[in-house]
């Protein structure tokens, strides 16, 4: 990050030495979608930083990112279609009204306004753009420009807030929580700290493009049947003699914990108490569609209408998911192999705190990489680096599909899902990511 | 006794300093401590020891959990020439031996006496005779086999003169493992001491699982029992941990031992107080070299973190309390940043994982004599003294009653919320393992310090205590092991403090011997009684009792005096001193004097085995059959802000005529999805069950209460049954009331009368125009899903036509109980209604149609508390109904009063169409969120964002600053009183509270017996309702009250009825039977003949 932005500085610096009295260097930086990527990243870290839950944070992704979509809309009207009309209650925003509004920088900075409502720790996102403001003034952003593009920025900010705020977030928040059902079959909190269901309520919050949140629900889980010849008890099975097998150094151990993506990872040392913080799922794809739009070289707005297409594959994965989750309750694999096969097992990764099935990676990565994949194609080779600063490396696929479908399968390594959960998941997430694909008109 | 000049001089200068300051601070005048203890400095004693911890990449609080626990004490007259001598540990650095030279001077004796234990990890030292010889032997519990710590438990066996052996390899107990302490104590009887090893475990990575792995075994971790084979001739120790029942499992965190005679049957028990998840363990001696471990029979709740503990009498009544530490901060801006209880959610689980309630702060266990400890420390806010380490139970001021010193601190605090948050955000990916250590070091030397004070917990009596730490000459430190003994002998009990990277503390008690007097004993051995370990001392003046177990080990990883010390107060002569033995026998000694040690020799006076003091009146108490079973409903998932559930309300109960035989019949109401339950009663008394299918039809609401009226006046009694809950919003059908009426013969049919639906709360019925009608009133409790809310309640006048007339509706508040009394006799019956947040209330009857609120004229306007439960009954003669109301009680996290109300704001604070009840009190005199942060975040996020840490968070000190509507537009109700109390009724009330024992918990129902002439105020309770963070309260079942003395009773006599069960209901049954209802269990009758 810090040999990034000091790079960026570098070259910025350059340039304004070799141009002339006018300094319009600015322009050419709010032209370089490295800028949206930034402000992609910085949201990404505070959500870390946070700790949202995948589903929330899907949230959190997904309307700054469509402020700044909206906006590049009205732009470019002929590029792009408007969203109004194709995400359920979203009402197109107001039009570009004044000249000396730059819609890029309008776009970055509703998108930073619209995170920063949505985050907690404000101060973060608050700092990188003062400094962000700072250093285009610098560059020559004149002061009518930035005061213009701010206020239509903040403008459109308000119209996405005053959406978001009838999605029926605030409400799940005061929802039951999850009451521990009796009864071997059902899912119950697991160790080491035996954390609260995440989300029971996500199903009541509004789609986008999906109808409701049951519109594709998978095949039924196998019946939780502790008899040796039953399917529930094979698929059980498998991850527990999965989990002996594996030790350190596999390649499935290397899969299941890149793909951990979980965003609290809790951990008793000694008498320290504390959490381990990576990005969530959704954001592992965010990460990814950053790889692709750079290496397809798309521009701010192409990139910002990948950013969009992804995260709200994402946001309705997610509804649909969560749904059949706290539909079908089914316990996790830790809770039934310590209470009938083995007391001592540990999963290789920590249990998340939800139900089962199905598999939440395995619904919304495939439902990114459908996404992705009618953006970039289908061919498309890339490293993924999303991992390396959590220490986890780089791993390599040829095509979105490919990358999905190992962080479905990682969920069985990481003895964390059964398989049925992962493929009727993945089929899941086929259905959201083609039905979106379908319906949702971006790019002209 | 002997003076000491030097001692006096500084006793002198010391007064004077406490003047000087006296007179310069007039304006807010310096608390007057009773006890003040003088620090003795290193040259003044002679003691340079240190407790010296350097942490190191394989030994630090990251990779032990407990490296900052702390070392030990031991006194204890070493080389028998009447002054007690000191041996430290050290965790690091050398244990070390002191011989007391008087007058506060010691002599190191460590290289004389060859104790060496450099390169080993000390924790716990206790003094005893192992070998019966008449000199003390020391016992050290050390850490080994783990990591680099390498070293045994050692035992160095007294040679005389100071001279000391190590065998603890010869004689099977040189343990290598994860010792803590050890308890010298004579398990089966037999004139040696056997010897009880604790031990403790550290974390695995998955925290907790079921309670059952405790029958697991540890070689490492788990607790062990040897037993001496002295009585054979030979000095060895046998391993019978396991035919002994005791658990030796890697889930015990082992921290706090007692061994003392619990239930004074003349065995000896042993109570072990467990850190972190596991349970404390009462082993209960079967006096067959067995134990029965019984924590869940004989207490409520334990500490979740025990640390150090005592077990000694707190309260003069000659049986043996116990008092256990934890860590639940006692100053409120800590408090708000540190981890509190579990959160409702956990505690269910580790329920459902088979552990016993546990609460994290000091648990006071007072023993009552029946096989059970009433758990009182919120009552006797003793609850709260931060990160505490030793308790030790003794009169520091010999006033007569014992108090409880307290060392205090943790030299890291790993549980500071922030912290947590901190470490949280580090990448420890990032780093390769050298990289890894020295992250590691920076962490530890990050996390947060704070030198909290030791504390006197002085006992005033009657169950007050007062909290004193500068004033007692208390210093803020890290102090871990503790000791007393009186090292100068002139009558008051010093301290001796481990503590922490600064020198060990020498407290030189500087009472005044002119105040009090007291009684020292020095039991010494004889040919008849070889050890006098575990021997009981009971003292005896006028109608006061003293009593004391010798037992050495006391407070965390320590070991006191062997010498007994009584406080006697102002008293000059003793009646006698009864001690007994445990191989049997007592010794009965009339002449014992006063302010002076004396010696006196064991010897058996008397064979008869002393009665057993253990009272079981329980055979009065029979089963009724009728057994309530409350619904699993978990209101806190839908309210996590409320303080209580509202859904257990029941069971309630009718005793009528309801088929015209001249015979009361009993109804009584089941919870929801229970069916009520008919009884016909017969002649000879008893009751027949009896299905009246209409009602038990209804077995889908919960009866909250219920009444028997005429309703439509043909001569016999209709039933009327409140439905309740709050699992149902109002308006459901399943919280519709149901009045059943009655054919003359009993049978009943369903009124199609339209019924209020709403979660009920209370019914009463009277004629209250006088038309000879049978008038209703109507109470409601809560509008279900907005805890704090209350909903209107009702009157209604019987028409005389079969239908009511509504004359008022009006929302009183969260209605509990009503009754209908002539409060101001003129001859029209006036209402009273309790409820909770709410002052008792009362409607004065104007004209039979005409309520007015009278409640502030009537002086009740500052009562608002959580009641449960009213009585109106004339007890002064006067024909005045007084007010008896039973309320929550003292025994409550949340303290109120009117000068420092507990408010509730009632609020849609993040305009989420949900109701977020936020509650403040005064803790410590801070006025503060009872809800954590994170409690409330999770119902508002919006607070995550205002308040991004706990330091801010703990800050807060008024609503304005956690939400921005301006308060005068916040609906707030207040607690002010939480006693259950008398007011008498002169015109205006006045109120007076019920004794100490009846507020150890809530206060369900009375039942008033004025037939025998002398009033016996009879009642129930405990309430286990309230979330974890508040605490059950369930000390006292119940019990009957007499000795009204014009403004309240003033004696309590307990009820023989089961501990800890959440009694609702109580009220005779024919002529000498009490009915007792309790909330999902058995109901009981006490039989009041029985003797």
């Amino acid at each position: 990050m810090k040999l990034i932005k000091s790079l960026l500085l570098c070259s910025a610096m350059f340039i304004s030495l070799l141009s002339c009295k006018e300094n319009n260097t600015y322009k050419e930086r709010l032209k370089d979608p490295q800028l949206f990527h930034n402000s992609m990243q910085q949201l990404s870290d505070v959500i870390v930083y946070d700790i949202f839950s995948p589903p929330v944070a899907s949230r959190v992704y997904m309307y700054p990112t469509i402020a700044a979509y909206a906006i590049m809309q009205k732009q470019y009207p002929n590029k792009y279609e408007d969203m109004a009309g194709q995400l359920k209650d979203f009402k197109t925003i107001p039009e570009i009204n004044d000249p000396d509004i730059h819609a890029e920088l309008a776009a970055i900075h509703a998108f930073l306004k619209v995170g920063a409502a949505l985050i907690f720790s404000e101060n973060k996102i608050m700092a990188y753009r003062d400094e962000l403001y700072a250093s285009l003034e610098q560059d020559g952003l004149p002061s009518s420009v930035k005061e213009a593009s701010l206020a239509y920025g903040d403008l459109v900010a308000a119209h996405i807030l005053a959406w978001a705020d009838t999605d029926f977030y605030k409400q799940t928040r005061t929802y039951p929580k999850y009451t521990i059902q009796e009864g071997t079959a059902f899912w119950k909190p697991t160790p080491p700290d035996y954390m609260e269901g995440i989300e029971p309520h996500w199903n009541k919050i509004r789609t986008l493009v999906l109808a409701k949140a049951d519109q594709f629900e998978p095949a039924p889980p196998y019946p939780v049947d502790m008899s040796k010849d039953s399917p529930f008890y094979q698929e059980l099975m498998e991850v527990y003699e999965l989990g002996e097998k594996i030790d350190g150094s596999t390649e499935a151990t290397e899969i299941a914990s890149f793909w951990d993506c979980n965003p609290y990872v809790s951990h008793h040392r000694g008498h320290a108490m504390f959490a381990t913080k990576k990005i969530t799922p959704g954001g592992h794809w965010i990460g990814i569609t950053k790889i692709a739009a750079k290496q397809a070289q798309s521009n701010m707005d192409e990139s910002i209408n990948a950013y969009a297409r992804v995260s709200i594959a994402l946001f309705d994965g997610f509804i649909s998911c969560w749904n059949t989750k706290w539909n079908t309750l089914i316990v996790r694999p830790e809770t039934i192999i310590n209470e009938f096969i083995d007391e001592t097992w540990l999963p290789l990764l920590q249990t998340p705190p939800f139900p089962e099935y199905t598999s939440g990676h395995s619904v919304i990565s495939r439902a990114s990489a459908v996404a992705l994949t009618d953006i970039y194609g289908d061919n498309f080779s890339f490293a993924d680096t999303t991992e390396e600063v959590y220490g986890l490396g780089v791993r390599s696929y040829s095509s979105f599909i490919e990358a999905s479908e190992e962080a479905a399968v990682s969920r069985l390594y990481g003895g964390i899902h059964y398989r049925r959960a992962i493929e009727e998941g993945v089929k899941q997430g086929d259905a959201v990511g083609k039905f979106i694909v379908e319906k949702l008109k971006t790019l002209k | 006794m002997k003076k000491h000049n030097l001692l006096h001089l500084a006793k002198n200068s010391l007064l004077f300093a406490v003047i000087y300051a006296g007179l310069q601070s007039c304006e807010s005048p310096k608390e007057v401590s009773p006890v003040y203890f003088n620090s003795i400095t290193a040259e003044q004693s002679g003691i340079d020891f240190e407790n010296t911890l350097t942490p190191s990449a394989d030994l630090n609080i990251i990779e032990y959990l407990y490296f900052y626990n702390g070392a030990g004490v031991a006194i204890g007259d070493l080389n028998n020439d009447g002054l007690e001598d000191l041996f430290v540990t050290g965790n690091q650095v050398q244990d070390r031996v002191y011989e007391n030279l008087g007058g506060l001077k010691f002599k190191d004796q460590t290289a004389a006496a060859d104790i060496n234990t450099q390169n080993s990890w000390s924790n716990g030292v206790t003094l005893a005779d192992v070998n019966n010889d008449g000199l003390l032997d020391i016992y050290v519990s050390v850490v080994g086999n783990y990591k680099t710590l390498k070293g045994h438990n050692k035992l160095f066996l007294n040679q005389g003169n100071f001279k000391f052996k190590e065998i603890a390899k010869e004689v099977n107990i040189a343990f290598s493992g994860f010792g803590t302490q050890a308890s010298f104590f004579d398990y089966d009887n037999d004139g040696d001491l056997d010897l009880y090893l604790l031990n403790h475990t550290v974390h695995t990575p998955r925290s907790y699982g079921k309670a059952e792995k405790r029958t697991e075994k540890d070689a490492l971790s788990g607790d062990l029992l040897f037993e001496n084979t002295l009585e054979t001739g030979v000095l060895n120790f046998i391993d019978v941990t396991q035919a002994a029942g005791i658990y030796n499992s890697p889930l015990g965190y082992g921290l706090g031992l007692a061994t003392a005679d619990l239930n004074k049957d003349g065995f000896i028990d042993i109570y072990v107080g467990n850190d972190f998840h596991e349970n404390d363990y009462i082993y209960l001696n079967n006096g067959d070299k067995t134990f029965r471990e019984a924590s869940a029979k004989m207490t409520s709740n334990s500490s979740r973190f025990t640390m150090g503990l005592d077990a000694a009498d707190l309260n003069n009544d000659a049986q043996i309390d116990v008092f256990t530490l934890d860590m639940m901060p006692d100053q409120a801006s800590i408090r708000l940043k540190s981890g509190g209880e579990d959160s409702d959610k956990v505690a269910q689980i580790k329920e459902g994982f088979g552990f016993q309630t546990q609460y994290s702060r000091n648990n006071f266990q007072l023993n009552n004599g029946q096989g059970a400890f009433q758990e009182i420390a919120l009552l006797t806010e003793t609850y709260a003294t931060d990160w505490s380490w030793s308790a030790l139970i003794e009169d520091f001021d010999n006033d007569g009653f014992s108090d409880i010193f307290i060392s205090n601190g943790i030299y890291r605090r790993p549980n500071d919320l922030d912290y947590i948050n901190y470490l949280s955000n580090v990448n420890f990916s990032q780093y390769n393992q050298d990289q890894q250590d020295l992250l590691e070091k920076k962490l530890i030397e990050e996390m947060p310090q704070l030198e909290i004070a030791n504390v006197l917990l002085h006992n005033q009596g009657d169950f007050k205590f007062k909290k004193y730490s500068e004033a007692a000459g208390l210093k803020n430190n890290y102090s871990n092991g503790a000791a007393y003994a009186d090292l100068d002998l002139d009558g008051d009990m010093d301290l001796v403090v481990n503590n922490i990277n600064s020198p060990l503390e020498i407290l030189e008690n500087t009472q005044d011997p002119s105040i009090h007097n007291f009684v020292g004993i020095n039991l010494v051995p004889s040919a008849e009684i070889k050890n006098t370990s575990g021997a009981k001392l009971t003292l005896f003046s006028g109608q006061q009792i003293w009593y004391k177990e010798l037992s050495a080990t006391r407070g965390y990883a320590s070991a006191s005096s062997q010498n007994i010390h009584f406080g006697i107060g102002k008293n000059t002569t003793i009646d006698s001193l009864i001690i007994s033995f445990p191989i049997g026998g007592t010794q009965t000694i009339k002449n014992i004097s006063i302010n002076s040690y004396q010696e006196i020799s064991a010897l058996i006076d008397s064979r008869i085995v002393p009665t057993k003091t253990y009272k079981n009146n329980t055979a009065a108490v029979v089963d009724f059959p009728f057994t309530h079973q409350e619904n699993k409903y978990y209101d806190y998932e839908r309210e996590p802000l409320m303080l209580e559930k509202l859904s257990t309300e029941g069971p309630c109960y009718v005793y009528e005529d309801f088929n015209g035989d001249g015979l009361k019949d009993l109804f009584i109401g089941g919870a929801k999805y229970q069916e009520s339950a008919f009884y016909t009663q017969n002649e000879a008394g008893s009751f027949t069950a009896e299905i009246k299918t209409v009602i038990s039809e209804d077995a889908l609401y919960e009866d909250v209460d219920a009444a028997a009226i005429d309703f439509d006046n043909d001569g016999d009694l209709d039933l009327y049954v409140m439905s309740g809950g709050n699992d149902s919003p109002e308006g459901d059908i399943q919280l519709v009331d149901r009045l059943y009426i009655n054919d003359g013969e009993g049978n009943f049919t369903r009124s199609e009368a339209n019924l209020p639906m709403a979660n009920g709360g209370s019914i009463s019925v009277a004629d209250f125009d006088n038309d000879g009608f049978s008038d209703l009133f109507l109470g409601f409790r809560s509008v279900p899903g907005a805890y704090g809310i209350s909903s209107s309640s009702v009157i209604l006048r019987n028409t005389q036509k079969g239908n009511f007339e509504l004359l008022a509706r009006e929302d009183y508040g969260m209605i509990t109980d009503s009754a209908w009394g002539d409060m101001n006799q003129d001859g029209l019956l006036d209402l009273v209604l309790v409820g909770d947040w709410m002052p008792i209330t009362v409607l004065i009857n104007r004209d039979g149609r005409n309520f007015e609120n009278q409640t502030e004229a009537l002086g009740l306007s500052n009562t608002q508390g959580l009641w449960n439960t009213v009585l109106l009954q004339d007890l002064n003669g006067d024909n005045k109904p007084e007010i008896i109301a039973g309320n929550a009680g003292l025994n409550m996290k949340i303290k109120a009063s009117v000068d420092h109300p507990v408010e509730i704001y009632l609020e849609d604070f993040d305009k989420n169409e949900q109701l977020d009840p936020t509650i403040f009190h005064t803790f410590e005199g801070e006025h503060i969120p009872f809800a954590s942060k994170d409690m409330l975040s999770k119902q508002m996020p919006m607070l995550k964002k205002k308040f991004t840490s706990y330091t801010s968070f703990s800050k807060v000190r008024e609503i304005g600053q956690l939400y921005d509507n301006p308060i005068n537009e916040i609906e707030s109700k207040y607690l002010k009183e939480l006693r259950s109390m008398v007011y008498v009724n002169n015109g205006i009330f006045q109120g007076e509270p019920l004794p100490i024992e009846a507020q150890m918990s809530s206060i369900e129902d009375f039942y008033l017996d004025h037939q025998s002439g002398d009033l016996k105020l009879y009642y129930v309770g405990n309430y286990k309702g309230f979330v974890t963070e508040l605490g059950n309260s369930p000390a006292n079942t119940g019990g009957i009250l007499s000795g009204f003395n014009g403004n309240t009773f003033i004696k309590n006599n307990p009820l023989p009825l089961p501990p800890f069960m959440e009694a609702r209901a109580i009220g005779p049954l024919n002529s000498n039977k009490l009915l007792v209802l309790f909330n999902n269990d058995t109901a009981k009758t006490i039989d009041l003949n029985h003797k």
